[in-house]
C-alpha cells in the first residue's frame, strides 16, 4: 500500500503486524513499545523523521484506554502527572527541534540511529542484570521487601537534593520532594521521547520508582497518563513539522489494540522476574535492526 | 488458574482476534482508501489543521475500537480479557 504523506510503499499487513507485536509486548511487559516499532519501521524504509512522529501518534491512541483503566483503579497520581508535564513538554519540543535540525543538516539517520542503539543497549543490559539479580534473590529466599529496601537507599540519596520549592505527593506516599527533581526527570524523558519517537515509559518507569520513590503500581498508571499527554503533544508538534504519517499510525494502531489485550492476558501465565529477563532480550533485537539498517545490510528489505 | 478458565481465556482470545481481523480488513478496504487523498491534501496545504486532525483521528480510533470490541463482547456474552 502506498502512503502518500510519507511517500513510501509498505504492506499494511506488515504495519498491523508490527502494531500487533508491539501491542502484545506492551500488554505483556507494560511498555509503550516505541523502542521496537521505531526500528522496525526504519528497517522497511520509512524515513527517520516519519518514524519518530508516526510512532508517537500510534502510541497516543494505544495509551488512552490503558490510562483510563488505571485511573479507575486509583493507580494514577494526577498531581505528579501534571507536574511532570512542566518538564516533559519543553523536553519534547527541544527533541523535535533537534530532529528538525538534524533533518536539514542531513545527519538525522546516523545520529538518531546511533542514539537509539546506545539507549537500547543500556536498557537491555540494565533489565537483564536487574532480573537476574531478582531471580537470584528468589533462589536465596530473600523477600521482595528486601529488594525494595535496597533500592530505597538510592531514592533516599536522590531525595537529599532539596532545592525549593518542596512539594508533597500524597497519592504516591511522598511527603517531601524538590519540584526540580520531578521537573528534571520529566524533562529528560521528554527530550528522549522527542528525539527518539518513544513514549519514554521504559526510561520514566525506573526513574519514577528508583529516583522519585513512587510505588510501582502508581508509577505504571501515572506513566501511562504521562504518555497520553507527552505522546499526544509530540504528535501535534511533530505533525506541525511534517513528521507524522497519520494513515500509517492508524494502521499500526489497529494491530496494537488487539495485541495489547492479548499481552495483558498472557501475563497471568508468567512470573515477574522471568518476564523482565525475557524483556531484556527485546532492546538488543531492536538495536540489531538499527545497526543492520545503518550498515546498509537490510536496506533492500 | 484451572484448565477450564484457561480454555475460556483461549476461546475469548480467538474470538476477539477474529472480530478484530474482520474489523481491520473492513477498515483497510474502506476508511484508509477514503481518508488517504483528503489527508494528503490537508498535509500539503494546511499543516496546522492536519496536526490537529491527526491527533483527533488517533484518539477517536482508540476510543471507537475499544467501544466496538466491548459492545461485541457484551453481545456475545464474553468476559473481558484483562
Amino acid at each position: 500500500m502506498y502512503f502518500p504523506i510519507s511517500d513510501v510503499t509498505v504492506s499494511p499487513i506488515f504495519l498491523a503486524g508490527v502494531g500487533f507485536v508491539v501491542g502484545l509486548l506492551g500488554g505483556f511487559f507494560g511498555v509503550g513499545g516505541g523502542f521496537l516499532a521505531g526500528p522496525m519501521m526504519f528497517l522497511v524504509g520509512v524515513p527517520m523523521n516519519f518514524v519518530v512522529g508516526t510512532d508517537l501518534a500510534h502510541m497516543t491512541g494505544k495509551s488512552i484506554v490503558a490510562a483510563r483503566r488505571h485511573r479507575a483503579l486509583g493507580h494514577v497520581d494526577i498531581k505528579l502527572g501534571l507536574l511532570m508535564v512542566i518538564g516533559t513538554l519543553p523536553g519534547i519540543e527541544l527533541g523535535a527541534r533537534i530532529i528538525e535540525g538534524l533533518e536539514s543538516s542531513g545527519n538525522i539517520d546516523l545520529v538518531v540511529g546511533l542514539a537509539y542503539v546506545i539507549i537500547l543497549l543500556v536498557i537491555g543490559t540494565f533489565t537483564g542484570w536487574e532480573s537476574l539479580r531478582a531471580m537470584q534473590m528468589v533462589r536465596t529466599e530473600r523477600t521482595s521487601a528486601q529488594d525494595a529496601l535496597a533500592f530505597q537507599s538510592v531514592t533516599r540519596r536522590v531525595h537529599r537534593f532539596r532545592v525549593p520549592p518542596i512539594i508533597s505527593l500524597r497519592e504516591s506516599g511522598i511527603e517531601e520532594i524538590s519540584l526540580w527533581l520531578v521537573v528534571g526527570v520529566s524533562f529528560l524523558t521528554g527530550l528522549l521521547a522527542g528525539v527518539l519517537g518513544v513514549g519514554g515509559g521504559f526510561i520514566r518507569m525506573p526513574m519514577l520508582i528508583y529516583l522519585i520513590g513512587v510505588p510501582t503500581h502508581v508509577a505504571v498508571g501515572t506513566d501511562l497518563f504521562e504518555v497520553v499527554i507527552s505522546a499526544g503533544y509530540g504528535t501535534v508538534t511533530h505533525a506541525l513539522k511534517g513528521n507524522v504519517d497519520i494513515l500509517m499510525a492508524l494502521v499500526i494502531h489497529t494491530g496494537a489494540a488487539i495485541g495489547a489485550q492479548i499481552g495483558a492476558t498472557l501475563t497471568r501465565f508468567f512470573a515477574g522476574p522471568r518476564i523482565r529477563l525475557l524483556f531484556s532480550i527485546l532492546p538488543f533485537i531492536g538495536a540489531l535492526f538499527v545497526i543492520l539498517r545503518l550498515l546498509g545490510v537490510m536496506k533492500g528489505y | 488458574m484451572d484448565s477450564s478458565d484457561r480454555r475460556l481465556l483461549v476461546r475469548n482470545i480467538v474470538i476477539e482476534v477474529l472480530l478484530y481481523s474482520m474489523l481491520v480488513v473492513a477498515y483497510f478496504a474502506l476508511v484508509l482508501r477514503l481518508l488517504a487523498e483528503p489527508l494528503k491534501k490537508l498535509f500539503d496545504s494546511h499543516l496546522v489543521l492536519y496536526a490537529f486532525a491527526a491527533l483527533a483521528l488517533i484518539v477517536v480510533q482508540g476510543a471507537v475500537l475499544e467501544s466496538i470490541t466491548s459492545f461485541l463482547l457484551d453481545r456475545l456474552r464474553l468476559e473481558r480479557l484483562e
